[in-house]
């Protein structure tokens, strides 16, 4: 019964977003007008920032609030996963099954740990030259401690420091912000000298703002990672 | 290739297969899951809303790049947006679901009941 | 330009949260306070000047079609200073209450909480509404869970995964009308939809109406609210009833008037809003779990409140305003009340209150106050509130109003005899067992009193609101107006 309850909802629902989508066709140029922000993105965003990658400079500065509503959502994760796993109990339970990695495991993840660490960085540094940007770059650092939480048991991640990373990042994000506001018109807007295209001093304050993301985001699914094995000191 | 609404049959058949995994089964992870698989259809619909036939991606180099072969970059900056939203939602369901299970020592929907309607 | 930092002001002090905690684990219960204090002053200094003309603030360097700005005006303004009020009452009354759990954590998710909640109300863009709108819910997810009880986890799971389904849907929604319009700005996808007529756009229409749905608890849409408003800690169910809620019937209401603005739609939702009136005030009259009753009868007052706004005319919208603005006040005090009689009594079962009203007077009393406000006795703001509503209903003389409003009276006779149970309670039955007497913190008395004094003050003079609720109204309602402020 409840089946074909769902599956009579999920045939109206699916028959409704196809039909609706055939407004929208497959491959259409929908931004075909200069005043439609996509092609105001394309056509001038690079003059105006300076940054080759113009998804990066939608992300960071034309729809930046955007992203800081993000950051601001998986710092809300963070911190929520600790308030909820605050008031638990110390489950002992793997305690007696639990055996260390052979040697050759934890010495590959100890190795592979700072090239991991280097690649995130390298993502997220260019994140305005080339395809990427701060939250893959993040996503990248923390796959690296989620390798070494896998492959070496005892280790453990500071917590405290990771805590004030994420907040002098976000803080730094914050700061950018009001700078332009400050400086320029408007909150975010870019207030240092764009630089020369297509090298790494180019875009102006996108490649700081894309650090700190970096920094955040590394430090934020670290935490959440470390949260949901059960590896808080 | 393919005909042009195959894209959003795909799209949205991921989601109708996420939907049904939520509405039919009755263990909370394969809830989760369902949810994941209905986010990623929306994600796919999100940047195939953006596809412009022929343009390639908006990034520009030295030597290439017109921006009138350029597919929509704002679809992509909202797909972004919207992938660490879910990653968020995802990390907040499973760290409750592993509190849940603390309480009742199971993952099944129909004997979690501590609340009346 | 400073409306930015209605916004900016609580994310920067939550981000900062933990450099704080290096300093002093006691800091984090004043952060909220200092934030909510900034937003209230300057939510007050900047409502004279929204009220006169609009003013659009840039983010990002670009004008309004190209980048991502706010709306602070009337509507935008007052609900944030609205916001900021009910949030510096519960964040003075938190700091004596929250005393287990990691204090720090829920004071930077409550005040996450707020800028979600305040951001949603002000931004001009379809997608930056959305983004907010999930700090709001995924900050109220964690919060509800806060205690890690048994009842907080499982309605938190339940609230997370109805609510994430309906961020998915505005998600779909959205991607539909990008699809169609290549925009996000919600003036210009605004223009677009006059000239287009499409059933798709029914569809994007629903899926955004359900999905905002799911918060402001529409009908089929709230079968989470009652867990997950009982099961919370006393604080977060009052922000949870006084603020999120709201937000939830301000997008709603925004995607119907100001985006769709599609005048044959306003009837079912006005039907929608008329069944959970009624739905709400019926399970709450046959609760017996006081938490549980509030929260039904929150579900009701979204039924007026959502009733009272699609009348459609500018008295109809105003006077549904002045509801949402009196709920917000009432439900406040009422759940902050009787967090403190069930932290007392040890239960929340209503007879296990019988006669705490004579141990209790000050909480009792403000109970009381709240109540009756509620239910729509003349001295409070309620009864402004719901006079309003039915002479807006009765003006255009016709019977189908008429009729609706007879229900309506029901609904509110329904309410009249559970809250009347309640004060019954509260006063006229002799306690069972002696329960121990330990007076309430000032903290906590403090903000309660004070909200009262706003619904006694604002239902003696309720003239102060009318002309902010008439513009607010005509920001809502006035769809070429919102167009050509925010275009030029």
């Amino acid at each position: 019964m409840r089946i074909l309850i769902s599956c009579v909802l999920l045939v109206i629902l699916s028959l409704g977003l196809v039909f609706a989508l055939e407004q929208a066709p497959f491959g259409s140029n929908q931004i075909d007008n200069a005043d439609k922000p996509g092609r105001f993105y394309l056509n001038q965003g690079m003059e105006k920032t300076g940054a080759a990658n113009v998804v990066t400079s939608v992300v960071v500065t034309y729809r930046g609030f955007d992203t800081l509503g993000e950051v601001t959502i998986l710092f809300i994760a963070a911190i929520g996963l600790g308030a909820v796993f605050h008031s638990r109990k110390k489950v002992k339970r793997y305690e007696k099954e639990k055996q260390s990695a052979s040697l050759i495991l934890q010495t590959g993840c100890r190795f592979l740990f700072p090239l991991i660490v280097l690649f995130g960085t390298y993502v997220f540094i260019h994140g305005h030259l080339s395809p990427g940007g701060g939250f893959q770059g993040g996503v990248i650092i923390a796959s690296a401690f989620l390798l070494l939480f896998l492959g070496c048991e005892e280790k453990k991640i500071p917590m405290k420091s990771m805590n004030t990373v994420e907040s002098l990042a976000g803080i730094i994000f914050v700061g950018i912000g009001l700078a332009g506001l400050y400086w320029g018109e408007s909150f975010l807007e870019n207030f240092l000298p764009r630089g020369m295209d297509y090298m790494l001093l180019s875009g102006g304050v996108i490649p700081i703002i894309y650090i700190a993301i970096g920094f955040k985001v590394g430090a934020e699914l670290a935490g959440i990672v470390a949260g949901l094995i059960e590896r808080n000191p | 290739m393919f005909h042009q609404s195959t894209y959003f049959v795909g799209c949205v058949g991921l989601m109708i297969v996420g939907l049904y995994t939520m509405l039919t089964k009755k263990n909370l992870i394969k809830v989760i899951i369902g949810l994941s698989l209905f986010e990623t259809g929306i994600y796919l619909l999100l940047v195939v809303v953006g596809y412009i036939q022929g343009a390639t991606a908006p990034i520009f180099s030295r030597t290439t790049g017109s921006p009138a072969e350029m597919v929509d970059p704002t679809p992509q900056a909202l797909v972004l947006t919207a992938i660490v939203i879910g990653v968020a939602v995802l990390a907040l369901a499973l760290s409750l679901t592993i509190r849940l299970h603390e309480h009742y020592g199971t993952l099944n929907l129909r004997k979690i009941r501590g609340l009346k309607w | 330009m400073v409306a930015v930092l209605l916004i900016i002001v609580p994310l920067g002090l939550a981000f900062a949260m933990p450099l704080f905690n290096f300093v002093s684990k006691r800091i984090a219960a004043y952060l909220p306070i200092a934030a909510m204090v900034c937003n209230l002053i300057l939510s007050i200094l900047l409502l004279p000047s929204v009220m006169e003309n609009t003013r659009i603030v840039i983010l990002g360097g670009l004008p309004p079609p190209l980048g991502i700005h706010l709306v602070a005006g009337p509507l935008g303004v007052g609900l944030s200073g609205l916001i900021s009020l009910v949030g510096l009452a519960v964040s003075i009354y938190a700091w004596g209450y929250i005393k287990q759990g990691a204090q720090d954590k829920y004071h930077a998710l409550y005040l996450l909480l707020l800028s979600g909640a305040t951001g949603a109300v002000l931004t001009g863009d379809l997608f930056n509404l959305f983004v907010f709108y999930e700090i709001l819910c995924i900050s109220s997810y964690a919060l509800v869970a806060y205690l890690g009880d048994r009842n907080g986890v499982e309605s938190a799971v339940k609230y997370l995964i109805q609510g994430s389904v309906g961020s998915g849907l505005i998600l779909v929604g959205i991607a539909i009308l990008y699809g169609m319009f290549g925009t996000l700005n919600m003036a210009q996808i605004a223009i677009h939809i006059d000239n287009v007529d499409s059933p798709a756009l029914f569809l994007a229409l629903v899926l955004l109406v359900t999905g905002f749905g799911v918060e402001a608890a529409i009908f089929p849409l709230n079968a989470w609210l009652p867990d997950a408003h009982s099961s919370a800690p006393s604080s977060i169910s009052a922000i949870l009833s006084g603020i999120a809620i709201k937000v939830g019937i301000y997008a709603v209401a925004r995607v119907l008037f100001t985006i769709f603005g599609v005048a044959v739609v306003f009837q079912y939702v006005l039907l929608l809003g008329l069944a959970t009136l009624l739905i709400g005030e019926i399970c709450a009259f046959s609760q017996d779990n006081i938490k549980r009753m509030l929260a039904y009868s929150s579900v009701g007052q979204v039924g007026l409140i959502v009733f009272a706004m699609c009348i459609a005319t500018p008295d109809g919208v105003g006077a549904g305003l002045l509801q949402l603005v009196s709920h917000a006040l009432s439900k406040a005090v009422l759940f902050l009340g009787v967090g403190y009689l069930v932290a007392r009594s040890g239960s929340m079962s209503l007879s296990s209150l019988n006669g705490i009203g004579k141990r209790m007077p000050v909480v009792c009393f403000a109970c009381v106050v709240a109540a009756f406000s509620l239910v729509g006795l003349p001295p409070f703001v309620g009864f402004a509130g719901k006079f309003l509503i039915v002479r807006a209903a009765l003006a255009g003389k016709s019977i189908f109003f008429t009729v609706l409003i007879g229900i309506v009276f029901l609904a509110t006779v329904v309410e009249g005899a559970y809250f009347f149970r309640m004060v019954q309670t509260l006063y006229f039955k002799d306690a069972k067992r002696q329960i121990e007497y330990k007076k309430v913190p000032a903290s906590a008395s403090i903000p309660i009193m004070a909200l009262v004094v706003f619904i006694v003050a604002l239902g003696v003079y309720p003239d102060v609101l009318l002309p902010y609720l008439k513009s607010a109204a005509a920001d809502l309602l006035n769809k070429a107006g919102y167009i050509k402020e925010v275009l030029g």
